[in-house]
């Protein structure tokens, strides 16, 4: 490697790098193309080189960099080991050489006999001819050639988590932190195989995954023959890189591609059948049979088959064990979830009857479970001479391990005849299979996952009510045999002990997360739950009639307000209408008009003759929102007298309008068209309004609650002294009832708690001053601050 | 218990017999099952027995459905078979099968008109009406 500078500028730069080394910690600086080795300029990943390479802006920061990194480099072969200038990460080529300093604080702290060892490596890393310095154990990262300083701490692990690696973990993938690593490790496998060109791209992407952003490490050919060596390498080599069969099998070039249904969305796991990968109808998937079935032929299917389902259990568990687990998931999914623990007995009992029954270790014989002791008296000695014929061939005659309980005569028999039908085959066996290549397209597995299925049919909890004739048959024939035997021999008299159906949480206890209120209800197939809370309220007859007569009143109102509103958008349309008709018909649409007004008035009016408005009508209409934007809109359109007539009717009712109106204040939509009214007004009229509105004792009060109470109260009075002010022959004083009034008003004024005294929607100015004319200069004061009234002049 | 049984030994070794709920019988090797008695026979022979001669149609693949199953058996290759029945050719079977249905038809027929001129009148029960 040439390097452009000379000796002489050396020293400095070795400060700069000093500098820069520790500066460079904190900052995230990604590396630009490693320099340092000759083999790698070829080598350049072209990822790298457009973001890093000469494609990147800051051409001179790099080219600085890679003088430095060559300094740096020279300079650690002068120096050698471990000093700390020379942490051998220069040797590593390159780009490294700031940051790589930091092999982090753990490492150092993590060990220093770990630490010579990296070190030592990133030195062998850097200089080719100094790898023969030795492969300390904890070289895992070979592959990455000198392992970034990151991976450093990790080394600790190594050791201990690779030979973890053929506990398979069910990904697939190498555990966590080793995942960079371990990636490229295979990767390397590849590289090892096909040569070091694709090395810089698989480096490159160990350090995008690298959080620290190291540059990319530089693997010589002398590191790839120190890494074959390794131990490490050699663990991996022999297990097996934790590949899944898919990426094997598809190298065949099969077309897996329809050949599995699409997986059934899950459902949330509590109380639900379980989420699973495979639909439900799904045979189990094919354990790696080979191994167990030597001699059996596989076509197609059983490659499938691995493939198909996503193994959800370590692949080299035997199928034994897969079918003796009560936890498999695979044994489940014929079964509801219930079933698990009944399996659990019955299969304990079945395979413990197998068990005893002397099946030879050719067979699939499941091993003994530590419950098996409380089972034996279930059994007689075991019949020897079943060990005979078995031996030689695999696919031994099997109980059924998750089958019923049977009695055990009968798996006696059922076994002597299978026996003797096996041996008289058992020599044709062989010759047989060679033949027939779609022999066992059903693998053991599948066929003992349907008759599990069958039998589980035939589970009982109560044997004698579900096969009556069965028990019977079978108690007689103990009998029987208890009678002949008599004494001579104790084996034969087995009774049929009914193993106990587990009693399951059928349960459901809602899920409740801490610290919250109420339980999250999930529901699904096993457990539906009601989502709404029907309670029926059953009430009493006479509740609800009233509740009925309520409500059919109020529908009556609405009803009347409703039509008495299409008389109204009519009166209102008139206009427009009259606009646009012909001369001839307007006169006939002046009639239409005024007829609908005085049906409307009328419907206001409780009978025909008395010009009053009906006060219960009234009330009716008004205690409705709708009805008192009626009367409002109503109003402006009634002819004076009768509007006037309406309004008094509001005023006289108001108290216990009033008192409905509370919540929301609807009355107030009245002022504009009140007031209207109240303009044109008499004195006459507008005292006996303000009368009207007085009321009985206490009535006022209640008016004053109300807002609009309030305004209306304001707007007589205003009036008053606009009239008493503007007209100086007003007859307002001519008798003295206004006068009274208005003392009365005052005094209640004064009286009514401020509290209950509702502000208006508007206070008219001239309040002031008829208060002055009536009351002395102090209530004239206390007035003024009750009802906020400002000081105008007169 | 017929399953229990297979499943020690290697399915399709011997051929089985599964007779179908309308009438057929095919003999095949079983290569599958389910646990809905869904079959899949291979080199599936329909065997029509009519009297005392047969005559079997190849007929490939057969996947059977479950329900439709009326029975099914192993047959034993290595039984001595001293069966009276004689094999013969397809042709000739399916003649002589279509002869059995239309004596068949006649005789069904001719006992329907006397019923009916006795004033009696049985209703013809379809095959394929189960309940």
């Amino acid at each position: 490697m040439t390097s452009p500078f000379s000796n002489s500028q050396y020293p400095i730069y070795l400060h700069l790098l000093l500098l820069l080394r520790f500066s460079s910690l904190d900052e995230d600086c990604t590396l630009e193309k490693e320099e340092g080795l000759v083999e790698e300029e070829d080598e350049i990943d072209q990822f790298n080189d457009d973001t890093f390479g000469d494609g990147a802006i800051d051409d001179d920061w790099q080219e600085e960099h890679k003088r430095l990194a060559e300094l740096e480099e020279r300079k650690n072969d002068g120096l050698g080991g471990l000093g700390l200038g020379g942490l051998g990460m220069g040797g590593m080529g390159g780009g490294d050489s700031s940051t790589v300093q930091l092999p982090p604080p753990a490492s150092r702290e993590g060990g220093g006999g770990d630490l010579a060892e990296s070190l030592a490596m990133l030195i062998l890393g850097a200089d080719p001819a100094i790898a023969s310095v030795g492969g300390p154990a904890g070289s895992g990262d070979r592959s990455t050639g000198l392992p970034p300083p990151p991976s450093m701490p990790q080394q600790h692990h190594h050791p201990s988590q690779l030979p973890s690696h053929h506990q398979l973990t069910p990904s697939g993938l190498p555990p966590g932190p080793l995942h960079p690593s371990l990636l490229s490790y295979q990767q390397h496998q590849h590289l090892l195989r096909r040569g070091g060109a694709p090395m810089q791209q698989m480096n490159s992407h160990n350090i995008w995954e690298n959080n620290m952003g190291f540059g990319p490490v530089s693997v010589t050919p002398g590191l790839i023959t120190q890494m074959e060596d390794s131990p490490l390498m050699s663990i991996i080599k022999e297990v097996g890189l934790p590949n899944r069969p898919p990426p094997v099998m598809s190298e065949d070039g099969r077309d897996f591609s329809e050949r599995a249904p699409p997986p059934r969305s899950s459902s949330p796991v509590i109380g639900s059948p379980p989420v699973r990968a495979v639909p439900i109808g799904t045979p189990p998937k094919q354990p790696m049979s080979h191994i167990h079935h030597p001699t059996t032929v596989h076509v197609r299917a059983p490659v499938h088959h691995q493939h198909r389902y996503p193994p959800s259990f370590p692949e080299r568990i035997s199928p034994n064990t897969l079918l003796n687990m009560a936890n498999s998931p695979l044994c489940r999914p014929p079964f509801p979830a219930g079933v698990g623990p009944v399996l659990s007995q019955i299969q304990r009992a079945q395979m413990l009857n197998s068990q005893v029954a002397g099946f030879p270790r050719g067979c699939q014989g499941p091993p003994l479970l530590p419950g098996g002791g409380g089972f034996r008296p279930f059994f007689g000695q075991p019949p020897p001479h079943r060990m005979g014929p078995h031996h030689n061939h695999v696919p031994c005659p099997i109980i059924r391990h998750n089958t019923t309980h049977l009695h055990p005569q009968h798996r006696r028999m059922l076994t002597q005849r299978m026996q003797s039908r096996g041996g008289y085959r058992g020599g044709r066996v062989g010759d047989w299979r060679s033949r027939d290549p779609y022999s066992n397209l059903m693998t053991q597995r599948e066929k003992e996952w349907v008759a599990k299925i069958q039998m589980m049919q035939l589970q009982s909890t109560d044997p004698y009510l579900d096969d009556y004739y069965y028990q019977n048959y079978f108690e007689k024939m103990e009998k029987r045999q208890e009678r002949d035997r008599d004494g001579v021999r104790k084996e034969h008299t087995t009774k049929l002990i009914t193993p106990q159906v587990a009693k399951l949480e059928h349960t459901y206890r809602p899920v409740q997360f801490a610290g919250s209120l109420g339980k999250l209800t999930v529901s699904s197939v096993n457990n539906p739950r009601k989502m709404i809370d029907t309670v029926v309220t059953s009430r009493t007859d006479d509740e609800e009639k009233r509740e009925k007569q309520v409500w059919n009143k109020r529908r009556q109102i609405l009803y009347t307000v409703e039509k008495m509103y299409s008389l109204l958008l009519e009166v209102q349309d008139f206009e427009k209408r009259f606009m646009q008709t012909p001369e001839e018909q307007r006169e006939t649409l002046l009639e239409q008009h005024k007829t609908h007004t005085l049906q409307l008035y009328a419907s206001l009016k409780e009978k025909e003759w008395d010009d009053r408005v009906s006060d219960e009508q009234c009330l009716l209409i008004m205690s409705v929102r709708k009805g008192k934007r009626l009367i409002s809109r109503l109003i402006p359109f009634l002819p004076p007298l009768q509007a006037a007539t309406v309004v008094m009717g509001i005023a006289r009712n108001l108290h216990a309008l009033a008192k409905k109106d509370k919540q929301d204040q609807a009355l107030c939509w009245l002022v504009e068209p009140v007031a209207v009214v109240i303009s044109s007004l008499s004195s006459a009229a507008l005292t006996d309004l303000l009368q009207e509105l007085q009321g009985s004792e206490g009535q006022l009060s209640k008016v004053l609650q109300n807002k609009f109470g309030v305004t209306l109260l304001y707007l007589i009075l205003s009036e008053g002294e606009r009239m008493q002010s503007s007209d100086l022959n007003c007859q307002l004083m001519d008798d003295n009832r206004w006068t009274e009034l208005v003392f009365s008003v005052t005094r209640e004024l004064l009286n009514v708690p401020p509290s209950s005294l509702s502000p208006p929607l508007f206070t008219p100015p001239n309040l002031l001053s008829l208060f002055s004319r009536y009351v002395d200069r102090q209530r004239l004061e206390l007035l003024q601050e009750k009802l906020q009234i400002s000081a105008l002049s007169r | 218990m017929t399953i229990q049984h297979n499943t020690g030994t290697l399915p399709s070794q011997e051929k089985h017999l599964v007779l179908l709920r309308d009438g057929r019988t095919l003999i095949g090797f079983l290569r599958s099952i389910d646990q809905f008695a869904n079959l899949v026979f291979h080199q599936t022979v329909e065997r029509i027995h009519v009297g005392k001669k047969f005559g079997d149609i190849p007929r490939g693949i057969f996947i059977v459905r479950g329900e439709n199953v009326v029975l099914l058996g192993e047959i034993d290759m290595d039984k001595p078979c001293d069966t009276v029945l004689q094999q013969v050719s397809i042709e000739e079977i399916l003649e002589e099968q279509r002869l059995q249905q239309q004596a068949k038809q006649e005789t069904e027929k001719a006992k329907v008109t006397a019923l009916k001129d006795r004033g009696l009148s049985i209703p013809k029960a379809d095959n394929l009406d189960e309940y």
